[in-house]
Order: structure tokens, then sequence, then C-alpha cells
């Protein structure tokens, strides 16, 4: 099995559809929070970000870690979650 | 840039009494020094040129000043989004659409190229045997930034920084002329804010200090990696107030990515790789047994373990035996009173099975007399 938690499971298994932003993998309480006040209130807008990105892994972590000051462990997380979703479903 | 009038101090006296006569422009007396020349050709001629040439005087002072900065666009949230683009496809950077999210992180990016390009370009092609002399130009280019001033503290601290990093993130800058950035740049990039933030007050004290070091330790003979090992900690050494600052946002950035290292007091970060099985340093945490066990002992000690259901299973076994004894001792009895008197007594009986036996035995004993 690889190194996926559950949440990163969870977000890949459906589509998105509304969820909030702290679904991402990677993106708790305290990350969330700060993305939404950036205007980042949903998962499919930091879709958006991601994919405005081009899904460059590089430019997204930087993006996270500027935004929302997320670790590299966290901006892995997310970016993974992210990118697998899009494999999934885009 | 092509430059279609040359530096007038690049023209020698005879071309530049020439070029004088030709703007019709009074001659100094003969023996004067070739500078009252070069003076005299750029103040008229210089004025006549910007009339039909605009920039070209903005060119040649700019040019003494931007010697050292790249020789693109050195301002990258100074240019438009288009310029941007093509600043990053010139670096081999396909750019995504440059929005006002996107904005900020291609110029971060044009920024990283245009520093790695300027410091990586002369490491980066060979790796092994060009690193000292591509040492000592980055130095001179560094050290002459210094003098200048050029672009303020900021770069001046980035560069240092990047200096003192450079032994040990030399291969990774390699990797960055591909415009792949690994995740070890991170730590890079990391550090250049970390040390451009905070090390504006004691920047006199690290241009001291890293200049004299530069050149001490321009010309390793040995391999990279120790001297940026042993740079570092010189470093830290001698600026002791700048370490004391840069040390802690670089133990965070370092301790974010490795939660597991514990604190160095030379700031080398070390991590640890999974051990290597069968290795002849076997690290502590391999985890063996405290004795070694022979096959035999292994036995005993399964053997102890089952002691108790052992004498358990002795208990049923000679019950079992017991009972089968005497179910023996019945079924031999032809008459039927006798053993269902004995089996009554059997069940309700709360006497010892020895004592059980015993009557069996006496009625052992009658029965097969009787048999005779």
């Amino acid at each position: 099995m690889s190194s996926t938690s559950q949440k990163h499971r969870d977000f890949v298994a459906e589509p998105m559809g509304e969820k909030p932003v702290m679904a991402l993998a990677g993106i708790g309480e305290v990350y969330g929070k700060r993305l939404e006040e950036k205007g980042f209130d949903k998962a499919y807008v930091v879709l958006g970000q991601f994919l405005v990105l081009k899904k460059d892994e590089e430019l997204f972590r930087d993006w996270l870690k500027d935004t929302c000051g997320a670790n590299v462990k966290q901006q892995g997380d997310c970016y993974g979650c992210l990118k697998e979703w899009c494999d999934a479903f885009l | 840039m092509s430059q279609f009038v040359e530096n007038p101090a690049h023209l020698s006296k005879s071309r530049l009494k020439s070029d004088l006569v030709a703007h019709s422009v009074e001659l100094p007396p003969v023996k004067s020094k070739k500078e009252v020349y070069v003076g005299l050709h750029l103040q008229h001629i210089g004025q006549k040129n910007a009339v039909d040439f605009s920039s070209d005087e903005e060119d040649q002072v700019q040019d003494v000043s931007d010697k050292e900065e790249d020789t693109e666009m050195p301002d990258p949230s100074g240019l438009t989004d288009d310029d941007l683009k093509a600043a990053l496809l010139e670096h081999g950077v396909k750019a995504g659409p440059i929005v006002a999210s996107t904005r900020a992180l291609y110029e971060k990016k044009l920024r990283k190229l245009l520093q790695s390009n300027g410091h990586g370009c002369l490491n980066g092609v060979e790796k092994g045997v060009l690193y000292s002399d591509s040492e000592e130009e980055e130095e001179n280019g560094e050290e002459e930034d210094r003098e200048l001033g050029s672009e303020g503290e900021k770069e001046e601290t980035v560069k240092q920084s990047d200096q003192a990093q450079q032994g040990s993130s030399q291969v990774e800058l390699c990797f960055q002329n591909g415009g792949f950035v690994y995740p070890q740049c991170f730590l890079l990039s990391s550090r250049l804010h970390a040390r451009a933030s905070r090390n504006r007050e004691p920047s006199p004290k690290w241009n001291s200090g890293n200049a004299i070091e530069s050149s001490e330790q321009s010309r390793p003979p040995c391999s990279q990696i120790p001297v940026g090992i042993s740079r570092a900690s010189s470093v830290d050494q001698h600026s002791g107030l700048g370490s004391g600052l840069t040390q802690e946002p670089v133990k965070d950035t370092v301790k974010n990515m490795f939660p597991n290292t514990d604190a160095t007091t030379t700031g080398i970060y070390a991590t640890r790789r999974r051990p290597i099985k069968g290795a002849a340093g076997r690290p502590v945490q391999y985890a063996y047994p405290d004795t070694p066990v022979s096959p035999t002992t292994l036995e005993k000690r399964e053997v102890e373990r089952r002691l108790v259901p052992i004498q358990i299973q002795i208990l049923v076994f000679l019950i079992v035996t017991c009972l089968l004894y005497l179910i023996y001792v019945c079924v031999e009895d032809n008459s039927f009173g006798p053993s269902v008197a004995l089996l009554d007594r059997f069940y309700q009986g709360s006497d010892s099975e020895e004592g059980l036996l015993l009557q069996a035995e006496t009625q052992d004993v009658p029965a097969p007399s009787r048999q005779e």
C-alpha cells in the first residue's frame, strides 16, 4: 500500500463537489482557515489555482507556502491529492 | 546588446581627435592627456548623439553598474506579463497564464533562474574539475558587487548566502539548469529568504568576514563538499552575530524538513540514511535478540511454557484411563445387577478414585473366580 493517508483516499475517491478546503490532504484546521481568509474557501478554488499553475509541482508548492505557510510535507500531500484527483476525474 | 557608439575610453587618442574634429569640437592642447579628449568626446559627441540615439548614453552609464547584474531584464517585478513570460521562456520555462495570483510566483521563479544562471552557468556544466576555477570567477564577481553596492543590501546578502551554501548545494545548482528544481532547492531558497530578511544589520560584518574567507578558501584542492562544510563552519565561527541570527531560521526550515534530527552546533545537518542491511557498522536501531539462542534452548523454553498445560493433560489422561478401565470391568461382568450397582456407586459416589478402584478390584476378584 502506498503512503497515502485516509484523507487523501477519501478525497480522491469521488468528485470534490462543494467539499471545503479542509477536505484536502495536508490541509487541516489552521491552514484551511488561512486559505479561507485569502478567499480559497472551497476545494475547487484551490483546484483552480492548481490548474492555472498548469499542475506544476514546484509552483504549486511555492504558492501553498506563500499563501498558508504549509510545510514541505503538507505541500506534498496537497499536491499529490490534487494531482491524483485530476488524473482520475479531469 | 549592440552598441553603436563605443565607449570613448576604448578609442585611441588619434581616433578621439579625429572624432572631435569631425564633430567640429575645439581640440584641447596637443600635449593634453587622453582623459581630456575622452571627456570632450563624451561631452560633445554624447550630446549630439543624444538626438539620434537617445538611449545610448544611458546604456553606457548603466553598463558600468549593470556589468555584474544580469544581461537580461534585471527586475522581474517591473516587467509586463508578456515580458515576464518571454523571460521565463528564455530560461526554458514554459509558463502558464500570468494572472494576479500567479504573477508573484513567476517573478520569484525568474529571480531564482537569474541567480542560478549567474552562479550555475559557471559551475554547472562540468561537475568535477572546474570547481576551483569557477569559484574564483564568482568570488571576483561578488567582490565587485560588494564594492559597487548594486541593488542594495538584499542582493548582496542573497549572493553571500548563496556563496556560503555553494559548497553544499553546488550539485543541486547544477540540476537547476534544467529548469526543474528538486526538493533540496527548497532548503536553498528558504535559506535565501531567511538570510535576506535577517541579515540587514550584521551585513557589514558579514561582508568583511566573507571577503576574507572567500579569498582564503578559493583554491581547494579536494572535493567541494568538505570545503563547503568547512566554509560553513568557519563562517559560523567568524561572524558570530550573523550566525546567531541566521542559525535560527535555518534551523527552523531544516527542522521542518527533517524533524527527527538533533540540533548541531556547527550548523551542519546530515541526515542519516536508512542503514543498509548487512552493513558492517550496524546502527543501534536494529533490534537484536539479547543472547544467541540455540534450538535446544528454544525447545526448552517452549516446553517450559507448556508445563502447566502438560500437567493438566496428564491429569485428563489419567481420568480417561480410569474411566476406560472401569468400563472394561463393567463390560466383562456378565451379570447386569452388580455392574448396575457398581455404576450407581460410581456415579453417586463422592469417594476418591482410589476407593473406586479398590472396590473394582474387590469386585474383580470374585468375578473371575465366579467365571472359573
